[in-house]
């Protein structure tokens, strides 16, 4: 089964998916997993191929089961493409008679440079006005997740956690804040060891009113 | 005494090399002894001709992963990795001759120098993941020492290669015991392992530390207190 991703610049991605269910069939799930191990043997010998061009002993016992390990890393570190919303939310949305900010921050996150295939991490920092509304706290932390593990630029990533809690609860409003140390930056290239990016997006009354977007980055960024 | 503890410290090295959990290093009279003799070295003008094979290996490993190849941002994306790849393992093709650039200089000192809060960035062999600490490195000179800046080099030499923090950590200090043959080397590295971190067990706040002790520092446990308490204060 081959997935499609595109993704569009106001945040929204488009997933291709043969199977109609919330999850896969049987059948097509066992014809997933040979694809699948296909595909990692696939990524394996690339790798493989990686580390002779480099100049290594790919034969030394170090370096033996290298390209497996890599192989399966990286499919970890993308493994977000195969996730939705609907599956991570689990139904945890509740009816609460709550309109105050609820704030989630210092969300730890990891993804992958788009550009370089060279890790960024950082934190996250999520608040949402509830409009009766309210969600798991966890599944903010489950939507990072499923955003950042993949191959990202920081600006799509916050624009999409945004969205997608946007598009999830309908609240008052959402504010996404990103800060992240890009290893594309520290370890190769320009080598600023201590430079970090900022992203952030505001929807609803975090946009509209600068009173409760000033609220909010007391609450997370200032110490 | 000087003669003595160069000596020891030569001795050590011997000792290091003949251990088998290093018998990958092999002492071979053409290279230096810290480059593996089965290590092929990369010179810096095959890069540009490996380059495409690399770029190859990154596309379809773009496209097994389920990505779109043609979109925007991933266009040039398997050039960036592989060139960036390249760059992160440069130290395959540096020798220790080369950085050290004759900056060794007789001087009679010999308390200990310490260069600490050296940033190190490397590749785990087994993940091809980053890791990335502080390496803190002390010396006592034999009559010679050595450009301060040099030990960062040496670092750097061996840090840019697919590394296991234990094998770097001895490459370092042997790298400068053979250079200054000092009356003692120590290094220690700290550092997090994004393939821990970001996969695996997942636990943020881990951080490995490794050390070597050569010589002085490994037959007096006074200096290498002395050395360990420089090199922690903030």
């Amino acid at each position: 089964m081959e997935y499609q991703h595109d993704v569009e610049i106001n945040g929204e991605d488009k997933y291709q998916n043969i199977c109609k269910h919330n999850g896969l069939c049987k059948k097509e799930k066992d014809s997933k997993d040979d694809t699948d191990s296909n595909k990692l043997s696939h990524i394996e010998k690339a790798y493989t191929t990686i580390l002779s061009e480099l100049g290594e002993d790919v034969d030394r016992e170090g370096l033996r089961r290298t390209p497996l390990r890599a192989a399966k890393a990286m499919e970890f570190f993308t493994k977000g493409y195969k996730e939705t919303i609907q599956d991570i939310l689990n139904d945890a949305i509740f009816d609460e008679d709550h309109d105050e900010m609820v704030i989630v921050k210092d969300i730890d996150l990891f993804s992958l440079c788009e550009h370089h295939l060279v890790p960024f991490f950082g934190k996250a920092h999520i608040a949402y006005l509830p409009n009766k509304k309210v969600v798991g706290l966890s599944k903010l932390a489950r939507i990072v997740e499923i955003y950042s593990r993949r191959l990202q630029v920081q600006e799509r990533l916050t624009k999409q956690i945004a969205s997608a809690i946007s598009e999830a609860l309908e609240p008052a409003g959402v504010a996404v804040v990103i800060e992240a140390v890009h290893m594309c930056m520290v370890m190769r290239g320009v080598q600023k060891i201590n430079a970090s990016t900022v992203t952030s997006v505001m929807l609803g009354t975090f946009q509209d009113n600068p009173i409760t977007r000033k609220e909010f980055l007391d609450l997370t960024i200032r110490k | 005494m000087n003669g003595h503890c160069n000596v020891k410290v030569n001795d050590t090295v011997e000792d290091f090399h003949g251990n088998n959990s290093f018998s990958d290093l092999l002492i071979d009279s053409k290279k230096s002894v810290v480059h593996r003799k089965h290590e092929t070295s990369r010179k810096k003008d095959e890069d540009q001709s490996r380059l495409p094979a690399i770029e190859a290996a990154y596309t379809s490993i773009l496209r097994e992963l389920g990505e779109d190849t043609d979109r925007q941002g991933l266009l040039r994306t398997p050039q960036r990795a592989a060139k960036a790849m390249q760059f992160l393992t440069k130290g395959y093709h540096e020798t220790i001759e080369d950085i050290l650039n004759n900056a060794i200089f007789d001087e009679d000192h010999d308390e200990m120098v310490i260069v600490k809060n050296i940033d190190v960035f490397s590749l785990c062999e087994h993940h091809l993941v980053p890791f990335f600490g502080k390496v803190h490195i002390g010396y006592i000179p034999n009559k010679k020492v050595v450009g301060l800046s040099k030990l960062a080099r040496i670092v750097e030499i061996f840090s840019r290669r697919l590394q296991v923090q234990e094998r770097l950590t001895k490459q370092i200090a042997v790298g400068i015991s053979e250079a200054l043959q000092p009356k003692g080397v120590a290094v220690v590295i700290e550092a997090s392992h994004m393939c821990m971190v970001m996969r695996g067990v997942q636990k943020m706040n881990s951080r490995t530390v490794t050390s070597t002790m050569l010589g002085i520092y490994l037959e007096d446990p006074k200096t290498r207190e002395e050395f360990l308490t420089l090199s922690r204060s903030v």
